[in-house]
């Protein structure tokens, strides 16, 4: 699908990854590699440990045993501690975009503060500099004319908008989602999904944990299915969505094919 | 009874001067008690039990005992010691007494803030304590503004205790315009009334800043 010679490096890679809430497991050795400019969604049934891998990956949880890769350079770092490692993950994460759910927008601030707000402190950028490029985000997604609107006078779509261009701001490498559009009114689903359609033809490289099947069929490259913290089969979307190996996918997609929720 | 208003016209100068140094004394501790309040509050959040545990310490005696003790504790039991203008007793002891009800405040507002408001700074690239700075205060702070107005309002009535260890605040002020008049009850109707106005600006004033901030929340 991409046309970049170097698609085939692993931008983020998760290698045995286990991570335990006290005595339940809930990542049981994971591996995966999402190449440059890849599309790879994550689909399972509510429990499965998608949300927990994918907090995994920029360290919003701690895993206990594995590797975690961001463009070769480790994520996790269980010799660093106190202030080293906090400067380490604070770096890492410049480069990683996190969308989350429920937005987790700034209320505090305007919408184009909310996508500034990190390129000016943690960039040094300056306010003038700052204002152009949150205003080339918030183009990106749409909602240029909401600058210098709060995010409780905006739409759940509109507010998801920003807070993708909120992370995009920071130039990541790479764009988790973690079911960006699940908390949305079923209207707004499509205005959401149509920007990260167009991440994907600019060839963003992104993680998406999603229970929208037929979206996750339309933009990936690569397709896993999750249950009980294993990667149970993992391919094609197309294969996965129609033709699947594992009884257990076949089962899950039974349920929720058709009726996206 | 005839009322007789002639000696408050006459020590109506007097009176606006109590009224100064009462607004000099709120102001001087709203701004120790809001800043003061907040940091004790992060302080007793976010730091280790040795820190935090003294200040919980602190902002419990400051709330479970009487204002005017706490003033005479500064000011004559420091006083064996160290001799302090009653002006700036009074403004520190108000000043603890409400820090201590600020904080209280800004610890509940603190942890009001959601989780994920601190997980989506932190994906960002933010440290723990910009993190704190930035997402964390500002909107724990504007979430406070009606609770920290409503202790500005009962603080401004309380400068009138400074009186007992002599601070020339408004009450202070006409009690010896009493003494050579013997009209009490007009002085202490126009004082009333003088408070009255004060309060009522105040409450203005919170209710504008709090329609001004609500669509931050
Ligand atoms: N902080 C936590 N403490 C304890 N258990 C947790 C915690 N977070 C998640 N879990 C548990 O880990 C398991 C996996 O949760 P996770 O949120 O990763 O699932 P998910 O696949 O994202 O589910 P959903 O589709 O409902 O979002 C669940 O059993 C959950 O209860
Ligand atoms: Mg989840």
């Amino acid at each position: 699908m991409s046309t970049e010679q170097s698609t085939d490096t692993p931008m983020v890679e998760v290698r045995n990854v286990h991570k335990r809430f006290g005595d339940l497991e809930v990542l049981k050795g994971i591996n995966l590699t999402v190449n440059r400019g890849k599309i790879i969604s994550i689909i399972g049934p509510s429990g499965s440990g998608k949300s927990t891998l994918l907090r995994s990956v920029n360290h919003l949880e701690v895993i206990d045993e594995g590797a975690i890769l961001l463009d070769g350079v480790q994520v996790n770092r269980p010799d660093m501690k106190g202030l080293a490692f906090e400067r380490h993950i604070n770096n890492i994460r410049q480069n990683m975009g996190m969308v989350f759910q429920h937005f987790n927008l700034f209320p505090h601030l305007s919408t184009i503060d909310n996508v500034t707000l990190a390129p000016r402190k943690l960039k040094g950028m300056d306010k003038k500099t700052a204002r152009e490029l949150g205003m080339e985000q918030l183009e990106r997604v749409g909602l240029a004319e909401k600058a210098d609107v709060f995010p409780n006078w905006l739409s759940g779509g509109q507010k998801q908008r920003v807070a993708i261009a909120r992370a995009l701001a920071m130039k990541p490498k790479v764009m988790l989602f973690d079911e960006a559009t699940s908390a949305l009114d079923p209207e707004l689903v499509e205005e959401v999904n149509r920007v990260m359609r167009s991440l994907a033809e600019e060839h963003m490289t992104m993680l998406i944990v999603t229970h929208e099947m037929s979206f996750a069929r339309d933009v990936s490259d690569w397709a896993l299915f999750m249950d009980g913290g294993v990667v149970v089969e993992e391919c094609t979307p197309d294969k996965l969505f129609s033709n699947p190996d594992q009884e257990r996918t076949r089962n899950f997609l039974q349920k929720h094919l058709g009726n996206n929720h | 009874m005839v009322f007789d208003f002639a000696p408050v016209i006459t020590y109506f100068p007097t009176l606006l001067k109590g009224v100064g140094v009462g607004s000099l004394v709120a102001i001087a501790v709203a701004l120790m008690s809001i800043i003061g309040g907040l940091v004790v509050a992060v302080i007793s959040i976010y730091t280790k039990k040795v820190v935090s545990w003294p200040l919980r310490f602190f902002i419990w005696l400051f709330m479970t005992t009487p204002l005017l003790l706490q003033l005479y504790f500064l000011y004559f039991g420091l006083g064996e010691w160290i001799l302090i203008p009653a002006i700036v007793v009074g403004i520190l002891g108000l000043g603890f007494h409400y820090m201590a009800y600020n904080a209280d405040i800004f610890i509940a507002t603190i942890k009001s803030v959601s989780d994920g408001q601190y997980e989506a700074s932190r994906s960002l690239g933010f440290g723990h304590w910009n993190t704190i700075l930035y997402i964390i205060v500002p909107q724990a702070f504007i979430r406070s503004i009606p609770q920290l107005g409503n202790n500005m309002i009962l603080m401004v009535k309380d400068t009138s205790v400074l009186s007992a260890i002599g601070v020339a605040e408004l009450v202070y002020a006409s009690q010896y315009a009493i003494s050579v008049s013997f009209r009490p009850f007009e002085f202490f109707m126009v004082i009333a009334l003088m408070y009255y106005v004060i309060n009522i600006l105040m409450e203005l004033g919170q209710a504008w800043l709090e329609r001004r901030t609500a669509y931050r929340r």
